[in-house]
């Protein structure tokens, strides 16, 4: 049974069970509502809560974890003999997958009845046409093994699909019974409803605790396989990439940790003047007007994709910059460059820069202002020894912000900055040359991940290390930079 | 010599300070002083009181021109300061502030220095030619305010470490400190205990000696201690000015005597 | 006290008078003035460039030139049974179909008096997109009664050929390119006088499915937001609910200890947290882990809730708070039970700025792409996805994979494509940013 069938059986049952338990807990007050503890309609969704909770949390566990189970049984029973030439395991049990798939499709139980009969040629070439009929295209005959791998998923799965309709919907009777036998006047059904959606509430909140323990252990655990593999002092401490899928790959993080800096170097060049300027300018100069117009015109650049920057970079920004600054300066010939992917990025930072400047410039207290004015400095004089000055703290908050998205930033690069690996190897004048294209950490996380490799090579598991030093390097900014700014605002308070 | 003979003196001897004419003020819509004239007199203490709301510190905002900053306030009539009318446009407001100094209602030192503090008027107006001039003016200043003493040790701390008394005078010896011809204040003591309320009015008192000093009280006790000439300010208009043992002894308004009798305000 | 020297005294000058020094202040803070000018200036100079420049490269990519050529239906290259059974008919490939195409375009010639020199029949047929043979081909199978007849047909001119009335393509360029001669632009112009050749607006590139490097003519972006509208649905069935539950349960519920602190700055935290990150997880979880298909809207969906629940989660806590002390203080002093009082008062009145903050966190998710990229969704799919539920696991790409999708193309009207696709995204952003900004200006609530 489809498990949409499931849940709408349990649903169904939790319907019955809300009109059946209010029903009783009216009954048991001799149908006056005011000899009850809890609004009728509590004792109802007390035992609909007991039908689906349980046997929902059990249908999703069991989905987790039945899918694996069988997958390693199966994957046992296939011989060791058949793996090998262009084949691999995974990619047998794609196969495997597939065909059981079809013969869902096709419905064709009643052809061969158990997994062990040898399956004939002709009858195995014909099973191709008919899964090329719905749709599932095979590049060849099917092996008999996996023919065989097939059934016993086909019927592992049923089998385990039966069981679990069972189980689950047996949860949800057994609740819907003692939920309803519980049910008279004097049960505190408020109460324990509530305390329900209280879990409910405290699971969802959970929620952000587990993201985040899923990304470190995600990256934790495949970062440990990509040591054991490659060496971490060469990771951290070597000075070339060079992956190479034939495997002898040098793939150390200092190359691109350079180009990473290099264009959030140029990028916070770029977004903190321009952008504390205008928050400066907003916030103390200009007039209402301008300030209703303005301020929402570039704070709409923080709501442009970063796709679109990256774009922009790839097609407007970079071949004007090769055109007029590097070809004529005869220092590089890449529209793709450092410079092309740091001041897009600028323009991507201003926003950000100048409304947590603004929101921090405005939280200096008026009396401080007034203070310097009554002393009779300018306005210009008020800002830059009084007002800054004040909000410096504030400001650096902001600025590491600014810097932890540009060091994550992975659009902008991938379409801008260039798939080279800065060359240590070159001499400095290419490390520093900002119109020399160099790539970043998130760009080769991205090409790592998504090129046609092997899973357990090294040279795709170092993303993982990647990974999980770019999310250690924005975590320390982030966490510093929200101290800086909390404590920033608790001054002022 | 008390008071009144010092009033009287130096009323015949110096023509006034300042001098308004017909001055009305304007938030947006809201008509917030009504044609006042009042002339304020060198080396001495004026006070400025009336119930909350009445434009007393509206109307000492106008005498170095803070209103400037409030973008909705609109000034008419005259204001001169030795003759010449302050709100000409070839003034400068900061030029101004310069000879009219403010202390505020509540103390806000700068998140600076003690020496910074003190220093900053003398340093954006030049007025020192070298750090000796510059840490004689502060000394000098600080030793004005009473403050010296409790602070010459930890000059380098910050001047929002101090307790509040000590904050107030840190920003008056911060405001004497660019030596101003006229020294403007803004209820200063009503942040402070009686006790730093003691020693600024004592400090009032010394400073009169060089300065013309406006105060904006609440209380009718504080200005009757610390100033010789008293103006009465109610829903925007002058009501009375005159001798201060003149207004509180012997009231010529009806309103005047009632608000220092208590029944209004 | 009074007998202190006083270094620098009064300056007793004239205020009418401006000193030097003020002068130089003067000049001084109209400098820093015309700074923050400059600055304001160039955020919105870089707003107006990055806007015209994505408008300027992306317009064309609505209109596409169209040629509608008389092709004849020859029975004997189509079926040479004479049987009409659609099974043998079938067998005749795409190929068999494209010098039909091509004579067609010979006849439109004749019929307009067209003689170019050095075009052939096969050259004439070059300026039809490769994607009308196939066209051709699904035509007849499914009409096979119009075997032998002559039928106008509107094809997709090609790629090169739509790109010479872009400006993109010159007889220059055309000289040096291979999939192009100068002939076939001459032959265009001609059909376009003749009336035979078109240029209008292109409803299939919102429609049809992406097409493959060698036609894109034919490119459009039906699965690309089909696909994006799939994730979004996810996105707002899981973050909605969770997101409100927790912002409720930290608002009303939480105790102040030391766990619901960690829960606050590891959603402050995670909000900040580049978002390819949260693409290595969904790789690790959500395909590696649980077995999740690859290229799924479900899995885009799940990586994009977990990215977007931060950015619900903080603005819905700040709606919450915004409802007053007092209405929870009324509710509760008549009997209500807390959780009645925050679902029947505060949450109803706190609803405008969840919603708000909901079309924002929605509008975020829609432009993301990294994490995407890191799951596969930047797939090659032509089959459009069923509709939900089963279609979220079907394969789709998104709005924002397909414009990084075609920015990898070679040929150069990807590119066009690719800013095309960008102003549709942008088109659906700011309807979504319009009514979060009209829900904010109709319900907002000054207590």
């Amino acid at each position: 049974m489809p498990a949409l069938w499931i849940v709408a059986i349990l649903l169904a049952l939790a319907a019955a069970g809300y009109l059946a338990g209010r029903a009783r807990a009216i009954r048991s007050a001799g149908g006056d509502r005011r000899n009850m503890h809890s609004l009728p309609s509590y004792y109802g969704a007390n035992v609909a809560m007991t039908v689906l909770i349980p046997a929902l949390g059990l249908l999703v566990l069991w989905s987790l974890i039945q899918p694996s189970l069988i997958e390693r049984s199966i994957a046992d029973d296939i011989p060791a003999a058949a793996i090998g030439g262009d084949t691999t395991l995974d990619l047998m049990m794609a196969d495997v997958r597939r065909v059981a798939g079809g013969l869902d499709q096709l419905g064709t139980p009643t052809l061969i009845t158990k997994p062990a009969e040898a399956p004939s040629e002709e009858f195995l070439s014909g099973l191709r046409e008919d899964l090329g009929s719905v749709g599932v295209a095979l590049a060849s005959d099917i092996a008999p093994g996996v023919f065989r791998a097939a059934r016993s998923y086909q019927l592992a799965e049923a089998n385990g699909r039966f069981w679990m309709t069972i189980a689950v919907l047996g949860v949800g009777v057994l609740g819907l019974a003692a939920a309803y036998a519980v049910t008279n006047r004097e049960f505190r059904a408020r109460n324990v409803v509530e305390r329900g959606i209280l879990a409910g509430l405290i699971l969802c909140a959970l929620i952000a605790i587990l993201t985040t323990l899923g990304i470190v252990l995600s990256m934790l655990f495949e970062t440990q396989n990509f040591f054991s593999q490659y060496s971490w002092t060469e990771f951290f401490f070597g000075l070339e990439w060079a992956p190479d899928f034939r495997g002898n790959s040098s793939l150390s993080i200092i190359p691109l940790l350079w180009g990473t800096l290099y264009i959030s170097l140029i990028a916070l060049l770029v977004a903190v003047p321009i952008g504390l300027f205008a928050a400066i300018y907003l916030s103390e100069y200009a007039s209402p007007r301008m300030r209703t117009y303005a301020k929402p015109m570039i704070e709409v650049l923080a709501g442009i994709p970063t796709i679109v920057y990256g774009l922009f970079a790839l097609i407007t920004v970079g071949p004007i910059l090769r055109d007029y600054f590097a070809l004529p300066m005869g220092i590089g010939e890449s529209a793709s460059s450092v410079a092309t992917a740091g001041v897009v990025m600028g323009v991507m930072l201003i926003p950000f820069v100048s409304s947590l400047s603004d929101d921090i410039i405005n939280a200096v207290p008026q009396a401080m202002r007034d203070g310097s004015f009554g002393l009779g400095a300018t306005h210009s004089e008020t800002i830059r020894q009084v007002v800054i000055p004040a909000a410096l703290p504030g400001i650096v908050g902001a600025i590491l912000l600014a810097a932890s998205r540009a060091i994550g930033e992975t659009m902008i690069v991938v379409l801008g900055a260039g798939a080279a690996a800065a060359q240590f190897n070159r001499g400095l004048g290419e490390l520093v040359n900002p119109f020399e294209a160099m790539t970043t950490v998130t760009v080769k996380i991205v090409s790592q991940l998504t090129g046609d490799t092997d899973f357990a090579s090294p040279e795709t598991l170092v993303a993982f290390a990647l990974g999980l030093t770019l999310f250690v390097i924005t975590l320390g900014l982030n966490v510093l930079a929200l101290y800086i700014v909390r404590k920033y605002r608790e001054q002022y308070e | 010599m008390n008071d009144l003979a010092l009033a009287a003196k130096t009323e015949a001897a110096l023509k006034p300070k300042i001098s308004a004419k017909g001055v009305d003020v304007y938030y947006a819509d809201n008509h917030a002083i009504k044609n006042v004239d009042v002339n304020i007199l060198d080396k001495t203490v004026t006070a400025f009181i009336g119930p909350s709301g009445c434009g007393k510190s509206t109307f000492l905002r106008c005498l170095n021109r803070m209103n400037d900053t409030i973008d909705i306030a609109r000034i008419e009539g005259e204001i001169l300061l030795d003759g010449e009318d302050i709100y000409d446009p070839k003034v400068d407001p900061v030029q101004l502030r310069a000879k009219v100094g403010m202390v505020f209602q509540k103390p806000n030192p700068f998140p600076k220095s003690i020496f910074d503090n003190v220093s900053y008027g003398p340093r954006i107006h030049g007025m020192a030619r070298n750090k000796a001039e510059l840490e004689e003016i502060v000394e000098s200043a600080l030793r004005r305010a009473a403050l010296w003493d409790e602070v010459k040790d930890r000059l380098l701390a910050p001047g929002t470490g101090l307790s509040g008394g000590q904050q107030q005078r840190l920003c008056i010896a911060r405001a004497v400190a660019t030596a101003p011809e006229v020294l403007l204040m803004d209820e200063p003591c009503s942040a402070l205990d009686p006790i730093a309320t003691a020693q600024i009015e004592e400090l009032i008192d010394e400073l009169r000696q060089n300065y013309s000093l406006v105060i904006v009280t609440h209380s009718m006790q504080q200005a009757a201690r610390v100033s010789q000439k008293t103006a009465f300010f109610h829903l925007g208009n002058l009501v009375e000015y005159g001798e201060t043992g003149h207004i509180f002894t012997n009231p010529e308004d009806s309103r005047t005597e009632a608000y220092i009798t208590g029944r209004i305000g | 006290m009074t007998d202190i020297a006083m270094p620098g005294a009064p300056r007793k000058g004239s205020l009418l008078v401006r000193d030097a020094r003020t002068a130089r202040r003067n000049a001084a803070e109209a400098r820093f003035r015309t700074y923050g000018l400059i600055a304001v200036l160039l955020g919105l100079l870089a707003l107006v460039v990055l806007v015209v420049s994505i408008i300027g490269n992306g317009a064309s990519a609505f209109r596409q030139s169209y040629v509608t050529v008389p092709v004849t239906l020859l029975e004997e290259k189509l079926d040479k049974s004479g049987t009409r059974d659609p099974a043998v008919m079938a067998k005749v490939s795409t190929f068999g179909y494209a010098p039909l195409i091509a004579a067609g375009v010979q006849d439109a010639m004749d019929a307009a008096g067209i003689e170019i020199e050095g075009l052939s029949t096969k050259g004439a047929g070059g300026i039809v997109s490769k994607d009308a043979p196939a066209q051709l081909r699904d035509f007849v199978l499914s009409n096979p009664g119009l075997l032998g007849q002559t039928v106008d047909f509107t094809f997709l001119a090609s790629g090169r050929i739509d790109g010479y009335f872009k400006g993109r393509v010159t007889a220059q360029t055309a000289a040096l390119d291979k999939n192009v001669s100068p002939e076939q632009l001459l032959l265009a112009d001609a059909l376009k006088e003749a009336g035979a050749l078109e240029t209008r607006f292109n409803w299939s590139f919102i429609t049809a499915p992406d097409a493959s490097d060698q036609r894109p003519e034919a490119a459009g972006l039906g699965v690309a937001i089909l696909g994006s509208f799939y994730m979004m649905l996810v996105v707002l069935a899981l973050a909605l609910p969770i997101g409100v539950a927790a912002s409720i349960y930290l608002e009303e519920f939480a105790p102040k200890n030391r766990i619901t602190d960690v829960i606050e700055v590891n959603i402050s935290n995670l909000a900040a947290v580049p978002s390819i990150v949260f693409g290595i997880l969904g790789l690790a979880i959500f395909i590696n882990f649980a077995g999740l298909p690859q290229s799924a809207p479900i899995v885009g969906g799940l990586v994009l809730t977990l990215m977007t629940l931060p950015r619900i989660i903080i603005p819905s806590r700040a709606a919450l708070q915004a409802v007053p002390p007092s209405i929870r203080e009324a509710a509760l002093g008549v009997g209500a039970s807390k959780m009645q009082t925050v679902f029947h008062h505060v949450l109803p009145l706190a609803a405008p700025g969840i919603l708000t903050g909901l079309i924002i966190g929605l509008g975020q998710a829609l432009g993301e792409t990294a994490p995407l990229l890191l799951i596969g969704m930047v797939a090659f799919v032509r089959e459009y996805p069923s509709p939900p539920i089963d279609g979220i696991f079907d394969p789709a790409t998104a709005l924002p994979v397909q414009i990084f999708n075609w920015t990898q193309r070679s040929d150069p009207a990807f590119v066009e494509r690719a800013s095309g696709a960008i102003i549709v995204l942008l088109i659906f952003l700011l309807i979504m940013n319009l009514t979060a900004i009209l829900l904010r200006r109709r319900f907002e609530r000054r207590w």
